[in-house]
C-alpha cells in the first residue's frame, strides 16, 4: 500500500465528507452525511412550531407517513381534532401539511423514522402516534401506573413528560426520566 | 486485488474516523445549547411553543397542555454508549491493522514465529476483533429489544445486528486464521460488514 493510496483516500474521505453534509434527501445524500441520524428529524418549520405547538408537543413529522398527515389536516379532521376545533385557514392549513409530509416517515433516512414506516402496514393509516406499532411495541413493557396512573404523565402522547430531549428528536432510552419514577429502568 | 481490498479497508475506515470528529463536534454544540430554563430559550417564541410552556401562548378552547420534562442529564455511561464507543473502537482498530507494518509471512524459525506474534500488525488485529466481540456482546445486551426477526433485513436494526455480528466473526476467523494467506480478504470484509453496520444505525 502506497503512501499515495492513503493520502488518496483521506483526501477523497474529506471531499466526500465536506460536500454532502446537509444532503439527506437522497440515498447518496444519506450515504455522505455524517451527522446522526439514529433518531427522528427534530421539527423546524415555525409555521408549525407556532400553529400546532401552542397547544400540544409539536411531533416530529418523522413520527408518521404522509397518508397520516394527510387525513389529520384534511379540513373536517381539523374541525374535530382529538375533540378539538383545529381549523386554520386554507393557506397555512396546506403550508403545515406540505411541512408534514415532505418530512414524514417514509420520506425521511432517520432511523426511528424508517422504522415507523416499515412497521405501518399498506393502507394502514394511523391518526395517533400512540398505535403506531413501532411505538406500541418500544412503550409496551411500562407499567400502567407510570403512565396513565401517573399524575405528571396521564398518557403516552405527552412524549416530552419522560423523554427530555424529544423536542430535538431524540427518543433514545438513555434520555427517559419517567415523573414519579426516578428509578425506573426498562 | 490485495492492495484494492487494503485500499478498501482504509477508505472505509477514513469515513468511520470523520463520522467520529464530527459526532464530536455535535457534542461540542450540544454543550453550547443553553437549558431549557436559561434566558435564551425563555426568550426565544419557537422554542416555547415547541415545548408547550404555559406561559407561551394562549391555547385553545379544550387543549391539553403538555408541560416540558425536567430537567435530566443522560448517564455519562449506559449499555448503549459502552456499545457505540466500543464498536467505534473496533473500527479504528482495524485501521490500525491495515496501516500497521506487516511481519515477514514466512517464518520458519521459532524467533521469527514469535516475532510474527508480537509484530504491531497482529496486536491490533488480536484487538480489533476482541473488540469486535465485546460490541457484539454490548448491543445483544444493550439493544435487544430493538431488533426482531419478524421485521425482516429492510429492519435497521436488524441488518445492524447481522452485519455487526457476521463482521466480528469475520475477524474472529481472521485471527484465528493468521498469518496463514487469505486472511487479510477475510479480516477486511469483516471490517466493511462493520463499518456499514455502523452507518445503517449512526
Amino acid at each position: 500500500m502506497s503512501k499515495i493510496h492513503i493520502i488518496g483516500a483521506l483526501v477523497g474521505a474529506l471531499i466526500f465528507n465536506s460536500t454532502n453534509v446537509s444532503a439527506e434527501e437522497t440515498l447518496w445524500g444519506w450515504l455522505a452525511d455524517f451527522q446522526r441520524t439514529k433518531e427522528i428529524k427534530p421539527a423546524t418549520d415555525n409555521q408549525y412550531l407556532k400553529e400546532c405547538g401552542e397547544c400540544h408537543f409539536a411531533y416530529q413529522p418523522g413520527l408518521l407517513p404522509a397518508r397520516s398527515w394527510d387525513q389529520m389536516m384534511a379540513a373536517n379532521e381539523l374541525k374535530n381534532h382529538f375533540g378539538v376545533n383545529a381549523e386554520l385557514d386554507k393557506n397555512t392549513s396546506q403550508a403545515i401539511l406540505n411541512y408534514l409530509v415532505d418530512n414524514s416517515a417514509e420520506k425521511s433516512y432517520y432511523k426511528r423514522s424508517r422504522k415507523i414506516a416499515l412497521g405501518i402496514a399498506e393502507g394502514e393509516v394511523p391518526l395517533r402516534i400512540t398505535e403506531v406499532r413501532y411505538i406500541k411495541r418500544k412503550h409496551k413493557d411500562i407499567p400502567e401506573k407510570m403512565v396513565k396512573g401517573n399524575n405528571d404523565v396521564k398518557s403516552l402522547s405527552f412524549c416530552n413528560k419522560c423523554h427530555t430531549q424529544a423536542d430535538k428528536g431524540v427518543f433514545d432510552e438513555d434520555t427517559v426520566s419517567i415523573p414519579n419514577y426516578p428509578d425506573w429502568d426498562d | 486485488m490485495k492492495c484494492n481490498i487494503r485500499f478498501i479497508i482504509i477508505a472505509s475506515a477514513c469515513l468511520m474516523a470523520l463520522q467520529g470528529v464530527v459526532y464530536a463536534g455535535e457534542s461540542a454544540q450540544d454543550i453550547a445549547i443553553p437549558s431549557i430554563t436559561s434566558a435564551y430559550t425563555n426568550g426565544s417564541k419557537s422554542y416555547m411553543l415547541a415545548l408547550n410552556e404555559v406561559s407561551s401562548s394562549p391555547q385553545k378552547e379544550g387543549a391539553v397542555n403538555a408541560a416540558q420534562a425536567a430537567e435530566f442529564e443522560p448517564a455519562t455511561f449506559s449499555g448503549s454508549n459502552a456499545h457505540k464507543y466500543l464498536g467505534l473502537g473496533t473500527l479504528a482498530m482495524v485501521v490500525a491493522t491495515a496501516l500497521a507494518p506487516k511481519p515477514s509471512e514466512d517464518a520458519v524459525t521459532q524467533a521469527q514465529k514469535d516475532e510474527q506474534e508480537s509484530s504491531m500488525h497482529a496486536r491490533f488485529g488480536r484487538a480489533a476483533a476482541a473488540l469486535a466481540a465485546a460490541t457484539v456482546t454490548t448491543g445483544l445486551l444493550a439493544h435487544w429489544d430493538d431488533f426482531h426477526f419478524e421485521d425482516g433485513l429492510s429492519d435497521p436494526d436488524n441488518m445492524h445486528a447481522l452485519l455487526g455480528t457476521v463482521g466480528a466473526l469475520a475477524m474472529l476467523a481472521a485471527v484465528s486464521q493468521a498469518p496463514e494467506g487469505g486472511h487479510a480478504g477475510i479480516g477486511a470484509a469483516g471490517g466493511v460488514a462493520m463499518a456499514v453496520a455502523v452507518k445503517l444505525t449512526w
